[in-house]
């Protein structure tokens, strides 16, 4: 026997969430492509299709301001953010590539300085994992040791059945919580079937090798080999649901304005340009092996993590068909 | 109309010309460098890439999925490439447009090149898996209203009678007429719809063969010129500056559009502006390098109907 909930008893999950003043995000149609946004009734929630844009955004969101500034005379009046007004989040719909990410990105964000604005918005969160039904040849969750019904990062984790509804599943204290709070829609039972899962066909990295290998070729011709037709952008950055680095501006007038922090990309040329005009990676191949060295070596190094969770993003994303997976294939058959 | 099926069988007779060719041309010492397509790791996928080895020839190819407008690599913002010597170049219809638009801006000279031009009857579409099969639904809207399928004034072309291009009905126009008709207000509602969804990816300037300025006004920031964060002040800025900086410019290769990530329909700004450079300067991006752009000249026939 299994754990159950309809789909009707999640839609009034959802409904009631959100009549209670909760922000319930999921992945919706957004001006035509599916975004992880908030709903304002559950039926805007779409479950067969992988958001363009990955989960992280509901705690590291693509801008947001930091504090604001006002200057009257000599004056100079700061007012500060304050992260205790971001909503209660319930994150539901959530692919296990993106829920994976999360746990990940906390050990960037609470490290040697603990970021408010991302570990206020976690520590308000519930995410509601979902088990995936689909995969094209883009996906290789498998291939670095996750899979469609992996359920680290979530709190309650949902697997659909044949006729409908899923299996639940709680993962955590919050997500126990969750069911406690709504026990009258959390009652069902059944011996239904799962519905046939992703299985992405894809061969194994093993992180250990490939970390190995980084070790030693910090210059190499596979650099350019891979990378040399990079055209810069950070379209790659951008959707990946483990890159996290971001650029803080101050925008306004000398009168008044706001700091805003937004996402960065280590393929812009911009991101390494020192103030003195120098820039050490100079080339797009220093800067695509950044993103390779950040994701299989550097966070490695630090936090024992692979930053990356085969969601496969990039690859579908790439203007210029630029495919980690392949170039981490080339690294694990490589001699040397 | 139903889903028909495109004819491509005179891809793989490309496919051995280019490979014929690149290998001679190299081999000669004709050129030192090919840019050209390969195959990528998915099912059915092509990619660009740069080959200096006449063994690498054989690993040209030329498919649906060959949609990227390689033009981009011999700008001056492509620093990676060593522009050294003679290049060769495999360019669509579409793509040597934006070859011959560099010509005009003193970008590229033609004796710095080797034009090896394809007969094409169209490309996937960005929606779709690269493994699927080209057909009416499935191929990229710029090439329906495409009259490009022949280049001309190429170096070489692979000799293969192109069949007669699929008759089809493009988005574009359409759609312009459909945004033509709203009003002003509702007009604004839409773009700011699809504005909202920009994330400063920079993904449709980098791949554009025109946007080779050293440093984008949108980059700037000392001083901001405007605001370079991905909110709605910033990325309506942006997308203005897009669509003027390319009226006169644009090639029509609709790479913006195909490589945005965020699906925003770049390419209907580009359309509109083309179509006001035709009806204004009788201005049409073609085959013909042309050094007096219809916006960097002045005649006394220009119109001058704006002024009031
Ligand atoms: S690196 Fe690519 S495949 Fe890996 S998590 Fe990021 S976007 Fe997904
Ligand atoms: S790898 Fe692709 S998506 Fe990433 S910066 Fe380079 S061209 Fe852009
Ligand atoms: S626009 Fe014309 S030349 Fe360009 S890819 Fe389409 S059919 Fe080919
Ligand atoms: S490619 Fe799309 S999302 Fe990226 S900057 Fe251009 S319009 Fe914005």
């Amino acid at each position: 026997m299994k754990k159950y909930i309809s789909q009707q008893n999640l839609n009034t999950l959802l409904d009631n969430l959100i009549a209670e003043g909760r922000r319930v995000v999921a992945p919706r149609m957004s001006a035509g492509i599916p975004l992880y946004e908030p709903l304002t009734s559950s039926t805007e929630m779409v479950t067969g299709l992988l958001p363009r844009r990955s989960a992280k955004e509901a705690f590291f969101p693509v801008c947001e301001e930091l504090m604001s500034y006002e200057k009257e005379g000599q004056q100079v009046k700061l007012t500060d953010v304050d992260p205790a007004r971001f909503p209660e989040t319930v994150l539901v719909g959530v692919r296990p590539c993106d829920a994976v990410a999360i746990p990940v990105l906390d050990a960037v964000f609470s490290w040697d300085y603990k970021d408010e604005f991302f570990l206020e918005r976690r520590r308000k969160t519930t995410i509601i994992g979902l088990a995936c039904t689909t995969a094209d040849d883009a996906c290789f969750c498998t291939a670095v040791g996750l899979s469609p019904t992996e359920t680290r990062g979530s709190d309650l984790f949902l697997t659909p059945l044949v006729g409908g509804g899923y299996a639940f599943e709680s993962c955590s204290a919050k997500g126990e919580q969750l069911i406690t709070n709504h026990k009258e829609l959390f009652t069902g039972q059944t011996k239904a079937k799962t519905l046939p899962l992703a299985a992405p066909q894809t061969e194994k990295i093993d992180v250990k090798k490939v970390k190995g290998w980084l070790d030693e070729h910090f210059e190499d011709p596979l650099w350019d080999g891979v990378a040399v037709r990079c055209v810069g952008c950070g379209a790659c950055a951008f959707v990946c649901p483990a890159c996290h680095c971001f650029d803080i501006v101050d925008e306004g007038t000398e009168k008044a304005g706001k700091r805003r922090k937004s996402w960065d990309a280590c393929g812009f040329w911009k991101f390494t340009h020192h103030a003195s005009g120098h820039n050490p990676r100079d080339l797009q191949p220093k800067r695509y092996r950044n993103r390779i060295m950040h994701k299989f070596k550097y966070y490695n190094d630090k936090f024992g993590q692979t930053l990356c969770t085969g969601c496969g993003r990039c690859v579908r994303i790439c203007p210029v068909g630029i495919d980690i997976k392949a170039i981490i294939d080339t690294i694990m058959n490589s001699e040397c | 109309m139903n889903n028909q099926p495109i004819d491509t069988s005179i891809y793989s007779t490309i496919s051995e010309a280019i490979q014929t060719e690149a290998a001679r041309v190299l081999s000669a010492g004709e050129v030192t460098a090919i840019v050209g397509y390969a195959a990528g790791r998915r099912k059915g996928s092509a990619q660009p890439i740069i080959i200096t080895d006449h063994d690498d020839a054989k690993k040209l190819i030329f498919t649906p999925a060959c949609v990227n407008n390689l033009a981009v690599y011999l700008t001056k913002a492509k620093k990676e490439i060593p522009k050294t010597g003679k290049v060769g170049i495999v360019a669509k219809g579409c793509d040597l447009k934006a070859l011959v638009g560099l010509m005009g801006e003193s970008q590229l000279k033609h004796e710095d090149l080797y034009l090896i031009g394809i007969p094409c009857v169209g490309v996937l579409a960005s929606t779709v898996q690269p493994a699927t099969e080209l057909t009416t639904e499935t191929i990229a809207s710029k090439c329906c209203e495409c009259d490009a399928h022949l280049p001309t004034g190429c170096d070489f072309v692979p000799d293969v009678a192109l069949p007669p291009p699929p008759q089809l009905e493009g988005k574009y126009p359409a759609e312009i007429a459909r945004l033509e008709a709203l009003a002003p207000a509702e007009r604004w509602a839409y773009w700011k719809e699809q504005f909202a969804k920009c994330i400063k990816c920079y993904a449709c300037r980098q791949v554009c063969p025109f946007c080779f300025c050293e440093q984008c006004l949108c980059d700037r920031n000392r001083p901001q010129m405007v605001e370079t964060t991905p909110r709605p002040a910033g990325n309506t800025a942006w997308h203005i500056v897009r669509a003027m900086h390319l009226a006169g410019r644009c090639a029509g290769c609709a790479e913006c559009e195909r490589v945005c990530p965020m699906d925003i329909p770049l390419n209907l700004l580009n359309r509109k502006m083309a179509k006001e450079l035709k009806e204004l300067f009788d201005y049409e991006a073609g085959f013909e390098v042309n050094d007096r752009g219809p916006l960097t000249t002045y005649t006394e026939k220009d119109d001058q109907s704006f002024i009031k």
